[in-house]
């Protein structure tokens, strides 16, 4: 059997933990095999992605950076088109996004002003999120998300919209009241090497 | 050809038909004329460190293996077998000894020989059949590096490199030569625009003007200190050589103030300072100028800023490099790079490549702004009404022709070329003009190469060469 083989699928990788900005990053790692769809926690799970899909459609980022825990770890690799056995897939020491919570809200700083002209007049954006199952982790407080998000985004009326696919892997951690979660680590595997899009001035 | 001379004319004396940034007929000239004969870049020489290293470049169309052989040396090599011209590489990058064809078979080292033909007895009949020994996959036809900075050009007959960059590479050593060691490439991010190449090209060479209304919400947000209106035009822009670029005017004080004023620790500083001429000093530490962004022409630019990167009132200096490599008259793929001295500290190389992804490339919050602009522009250009309009393009020059600021003098500017302070489309007309240059000129047909093969009936009794034969057609 390939070492490919034993290493489990998913949307996680060593991506976060290979940053050279993710030093602060939460280093929490899914534990066994999924959770049954019927477990509180990933319908808890399933729900949160749900309603931040909304949040990010509706581009209300103040309320998006409320779901975002203070030591997150936000990070999109770009992707490369690699031999199989090369032992990687995406460019070394470099991403798209590699946020802290700071560096967020720098991005969601500049979206409040008057003069973000790329989202004035606004995309009209569609987050479908799929392919949802949740893992337990070493933490009971912290669980691991998979995902699959797929982009809409449809700008003026004279060009084609643009479509982003990628799988997300999220750790997401129990506010210490126990009601609600926050996003403590999230990786996107988008699934472009070369994206289709003017930029990423959104949010996956 | 008369409708083309009316348009080069135009772009000439400054006023450049908006069609041209969305025009078929002017883009087939530019794939024949220009980007057939300029020196394109494609990447760094740390991209590929280690024997085997390769990475896969364009020029248009043109796919190239960009790799570094066992003896060290760096090739670019056209990327398609010499059978029956498949890819021979179809991932991006990767390390190597060899690259073997998936159609048949045939495999090639990473410095091009041919090693492996299936069957070559058996199909071919041996050497008498196909001369095996020698043959290559097809090299660019030429290839030459400044600072680690790979470029190549098809045009086999291009004047050198250092005399197509000129006393452009006064400028390219801030970006690329800050120690002994020079500078390590990371990335590059990858997106396609909806723009036409010449307006990226452009804006990085000379427009300061833009900054102050396009990059407000940056300002406003405390990420970049500098693009206020006022402080912007303080600026000098410069063109020398086959390239220019803008600068920021910094605050008084001495030249080790005024790099760490931008960021750079004292350990960057006195490297910079042993690297670099006296002049290219005087530059920052005498004049007050310090680099911001550039190209040099075709479609090759930089950027130098010092944004805020944590909550603190420190800033971070960054580089970037990128093309702004063609895909269509109306669609150009973005090559991004983020660019560090070597021997930076770690620290620094960390932060530095923070400031770059949140002012630069696909996330950066500078060029998410540009981008809008640019593909609203292009998608105005293609219909009949910008046929009629011709943008004025004189900024700083007036009706006469007398030009509203001066160029500085020796004492007031260090570098070669001409600079001048305050707004102005100099550069800008600098790499039209030489866009009309290449456009004016027709090209002679290319050579063609033969691998192996029969002799042509003209030519029979002349080919008994081994190697693959160049035919002038």
């Amino acid at each position: 059997m390939s070492v490919d083989a034993l290493r489990p699928s998913g949307n996680g990788g060593p991506y976060s933990a290979d940053s050279r900005l993710g030093a602060h990053a939460p280093t929490t790692q899914r534990v066994g095999r999924s959770l049954p769809f019927s477990d509180e926690r990933h319908l808890q799970a399933h729900h949160w992605l749900v309603e931040e899909a909304y949040v990010l459609d509706a581009q209300h980022y103040e309320e998006w950076l409320v779901l975002l825990a203070e030591d997150i770890h936000y990070i999109m690799p770009v992707r490369v088109t690699t031999a199989t056995n090369a032992g990687y897939d995406s460019a070394p020491k470099m991403a798209h996004f590699d946020e802290n919570k700071y560096s967020l809200s720098r991005r969601v700083a500049r979206f409040m002003t008057e003069h973000a002209w790329t989202e004035d007049p606004p995309s009209r954006l569609r987050h479908h999120v799929t392919n949802v199952r949740t893992f337990a982790s070493e933490k009971p407080d912290e669980i691991v998300v998979d995902s699959a998000v797929l982009l809409y985004r449809s700008r003026g009326d004279v060009r084609e919209a643009a479509v982003l696919s990628a799988g997300r892997e999220d750790l997401l951690r129990r506010t210490p009241d126990g009601t609600d979660w926050r996003l403590a680590r999230r990786t996107i595997l988008v699934d472009d090497s070369v994206l289709r899009t003017q930029n990423l001035a959104i949010f996956l | 050809m008369a409708d083309q001379d009316l348009v080069l004319a135009d772009v000439r004396r400054g006023m450049i038909p908006a069609h041209i940034y969305n025009d078929e007929e002017i883009f087939r000239l530019e794939r024949e004329r220009l980007f057939n004969r300029a020196w394109v870049f494609v990447g760094h020489e740390s991209e590929i460190p280690q024997a085997g290293d390769y990475v896969v470049r364009r020029v248009l169309e043109d796919s190239f293996i960009v790799s570094r052989g066992e003896d060290g040396q760096v090739r670019a090599m056209f990327n398609m077998c010499l059978h029956r011209g498949m890819q021979v590489c179809r991932v991006e990058m990767g390390n190597a000894s060899h690259f073997r064809c998936p159609y048949h078979g045939w495999s090639y080292r990473n410095d091009g020989r041919i090693v492996g033909l299936p069957f070559h007895q058996d199909a071919y009949g041996g050497e008498a059949g196909f001369r095996r020994k020698g043959q290559r996959l097809l090299p660019v036809p030429a290839l030459d590096t400044y600072n680690g900075l790979i470029f190549v050009s098809l045009d086999p007959a291009v004047v050198p490199l250092r005399d197509y960059l000129g006393d452009f590479t006064f400028f390219l050593d801030y970006y690329t030569k800050q120690s002994p060691s020079g500078i390590e490439l990371r990335g590059p991010q990858r997106w396609r625009i909806k723009a036409n190449w010449k307006i990226g090209a452009e804006n990085f060479a000379g427009d300061m003007y833009h900054t102050p209304q396009t990059h407000t919400s940056v300002v406003e947000i405390g990420l970049f200190r500098e693009p206020k209106a006022e402080k912007r035009k303080d600026g000098c822009t410069y063109w020398a050589g086959n390239g220019g670029g803008t600068t920021y005017k910094l605050p008084p004080g001495s030249l080790e103030e005024k790099l760490r004023y931008v960021g750079y620790p004292d350990v960057m500083i006195e490297k910079m300072k042993a690297m670099w001429s006296p002049e290219q000093l005087d530059v920052i530490g005498r004049d007050g100028f310090m680099i911001s962004a550039a190209s040099v022409f075709p479609n090759l630019s930089f950027v130098h800023n010092w944004p805020r990167v944590e909550d603190s009132e420190d800033v971070l200096p960054f580089t970037s490099i990128r093309t702004w490599q063609p895909v269509g008259p109306d669609e150009t793929e973005v090559l991004s790079w983020f660019a560090v001295d070597a021997e930076a500290p770690e620290e620094f190389k960390a932060l530095s490549y923070k400031a770059y992804l949140m002012c630069f490339g696909s996330t950066g919050m500078f060029e998410q702004d540009d981008v809008e602009n640019w593909v609203s522009l292009t998608s105005t250009a293609a219909g009949t009404m910008a046929r009629r309009l011709l943008l004025n393009g004189r900024m700083g020059v007036l009706e006469d022709g007398t030009e509203v600021s001066p160029v500085l003098t020796p004492d007031q500017f260090a570098g070669p070329g001409e600079a001048r302070v305050g707004y102005g489309e100099y550069n800008q007309r600098h790499l039209l003009n030489r866009w009309a240059d290449y456009l004016e000129r027709p090209v002679s047909s290319s050579a063609q190469v033969e691998v192996s093969g029969a002799a042509r009936d003209a030519e029979a009794g002349s080919v008994n060469g081994s190697d693959a034969r160049v035919v002038r057609s």
